[in-house]
């Protein structure tokens, strides 16, 4: 009558949607692996009968390496006997003429003043009492990004901050008003527009996180960003920027942060996400030659508050610290971290090779020479801007830029002498290393009310603008004179001169 | 002495002159055949000097046709180019005259 009985279930199949996956499995191959081996060769002798390819004229447009065979270019030996002598006579009668000393030409009129062509604002941010932490030029020189946030709360900080940019070129450029506002949920330290990619900025912001925006979006402008993974850093990141990575004309975002970790990420734009593809962890014990800190106690990590790329040697990069360290560190460096694993999906390393001579606060800033390979510059809170070569731990010159702390530093990028550095009581002091006295070349005044100056950028297409971001909100653009943008006739020797002194 | 060897001593003498950075010989047809600079440097001061030592040589001819264009001196900012010119060859160097 009644019995027990299961139905199989039934299934139907979804019209609309699609499954996202496609199984695959492989079974087998059909074919073996063939052996081969070789057992006799038919042939005792051979010989070419024709080659297919073409005859070799092309050489000579090739251009021939020193020293190597090269076809011999009739009367070439006539010619250069005939011009020989008056070559050499030109040449010797040049060494020593004076002929043309102290001439020079104008080309364009000379600008005499320095004066402040742009004061950038964004009025709902200063209303909010938020400060410029960093500001970044975009590699065609006619944006300006900067962001907002606190550099001085000590306490985690939920406060909501924005970046924004303005371009410089457009016409109806309104100063009060920037072109592009980015809603940012926690305060962000630090900002880095791409080298050659003029919409993309990193960002690393006060929780951790590093984002990347696109400025070319309308809708969501955010790229890719870390997200809160084990991966992330758990300090503030103070220092983002762009190297190249593995792969040709790929660029990975490296981010330094307070934690004593420097992450180097990859973007996957697909998924919206920064994936973390190798790391470094400072720890104070493999920190060479560190007998002069060694007496402090407290948390193992050396905080990072500044890094420098060196434009000259993509393996090198240096790292200012919080309690006044600066390393000289290597991307290549292989030695294990002494840091506990934390989680991260990649093992870090410990990158430090070098120790500079150490200072007695944090270090806010450093930039290493466009113009010498060894000379880099360093700024702290002692005042003083430190002048150092690679080479030696201790500095080269010291110059005292200002009595309170020095927040930034930036090295012309057209003058080899000029180095500009902005202090905490509102002035960019610019020096000129090729003037016999040690006071500044100019100063520029914000007119902040002796509110500190936190960062500044030399645009990198139009010598002549220079950046400052200020407490009180305000970006301000200068306009500098010919006389600290023009390189002067002997500027590289002497550099080379400061460079190759040893310090006492 | 062989040719050749000449050619690379009478070079030789030329580039170790005092301030000279860089020594380039140009064909009639503007391609470098000997240099002391790097490949695109090279390219780059053989293919503008060739065009301009053209412009040089007619412009003197056109002012005096009897007249012909025996040496070009370029000086800038930087360092003084020097350009031999000939029928066949075109020698350059780069000169720094404050070194």
């Amino acid at each position: 009558m009644f019995t027990d009985e299961t139905l199989d279930a039934l299934g139907v199949e979804s019209l609309w949607r699609k499954s996202q996956q496609f199984a695959q499995e492989s079974r087998g191959c059909q074919t073996w692996p063939v052996h081969t081996a070789e057992a006799e060769i038919q042939l005792l002798l051979n010989a070419d009968n024709g080659t297919q390819t073409d005859p070799q004229d092309h050489l000579l447009y090739q251009l021939p390496f020193k020293g190597e065979f090269r076809p011999e270019s009739p009367g070439l030996r006539d010619f250069l006997h005939r011009v020989e002598d008056i070559v050499v006579k030109e040449l010797a009668n040049n060494a020593k003429s004076h002929a043309f000393d102290g001439f020079d030409v104008n080309w364009e009129d000379p600008n005499e003043t320095v004066s402040c062509i742009h004061c950038l604002q964004h009025p709902s941010a200063q209303e909010k009492g938020l400060q410029v932490t960093s500001i970044s030029w975009s590699c065609t020189g006619s944006v300006i990004a900067c962001a907002f946030g606190r550099v001085d709360d000590g306490d985690w900080s939920t406060e909501k901050s924005c970046v924004c940019t303005w371009n410089l070129d457009r016409r109806g450029l309104n100063p009060k008003r920037p072109d592009t506002v980015i809603d940012v949920a926690r305060p962000v330290m630090s900002l880095s527009f791409h080298p050659s990619q003029p919409s993309l900025i990193a960002g690393g912001l006060y929780s951790g996180e590093v984002v990347v925006w696109d400025t070319n979006r309308t809708q969501d402008l955010i790229l890719a960003q870390t997200g809160m993974s084990t991966d992330t850093h758990r300090e503030p990141v103070y220092q983002v920027a762009w190297v190249p990575g593995p792969r040709r004309g790929e660029m990975v975002v490296l981010s330094a942060g307070s934690g004593g970790r420097v992450l180097l990420w990859t973007v996957d734009s697909d998924e919206g996400r920064l994936v973390l593809s190798a790391g470094f962890a400072l720890v104070r014990q493999q920190v060479p030659h560190n007998s002069a800190l060694s007496k402090n106690r407290g948390s193992s990590n050396v905080g990072v508050t500044s890094l420098a790329l060196s434009p000259w040697d993509l393996d090198t990069f240096l790292v200012g610290s919080e309690s006044g360290l600066v390393l000289k560190c290597s991307f290549s460096a292989q030695t294990l971290a002494a840091a506990p694993p934390d989680g991260e999906s990649v093992t870090l390393r410990a990158p430090a090779q070098f120790s500079f001579s150490p200072r007695g606060g944090p270090v806010h800033s450093l930039h290493c020479s466009p113009f010498h390979r060894n000379l880099f510059v360093s700024v702290g809170t002692d005042g003083l801007a430190h002048l150092h070569s690679l080479l030696q731990p201790d500095p080269l010159l010291s110059l005292r830029v200002s009595d309170s702390y020095v927040f930034g530093v930036r090295w012309s990028p057209t003058r080899p002498l000029l180095f500009a550095a902005a202090t905490g009581q509102g002035l960019v002091q610019i020096f000129d290393l090729g003037r016999k006295s040690l006071r500044p070349a100019a100063t520029l005044d914000q007119l902040t009310g002796g509110q500190p100056v936190y960062c500044l950028e030399f645009n990198p297409r139009r010598k002549d603008l220079l950046a400052v971001g200020n407490a009180d909100g305000s970006v301000n653009i200068w306009h500098l004179s010919t006389e600290l943008t023009e390189q002067g006739p002997r500027e590289t020797a002497k550099l080379e001169q400061l460079a190759n002194e040893v310090a006492e | 002495m062989l040719p050749k060897a000449e050619v690379e001593e009478t070079l030789k003498r030329i580039q170790t002159h005092k301030g000279v950075i860089g020594t380039i010989v140009v064909n009639a047809e503007g391609i470098p055949i000997r240099t002391t600079l790097d490949n695109s440097t090279t390219v780059q001061y053989a293919g503008l000097l060739h065009q301009l030592t053209m412009k040089a040589r007619s412009t003197v001819r056109d002012i005096d046709p009897q007249n012909d264009l025996t040496f070009l001196r370029i000086r800038s900012k930087k360092h003084e180019i020097m350009v031999a010119p000939d029928k066949e060859y075109l020698l350059i160097v780069i000169q720094n005259p404050s070194e």
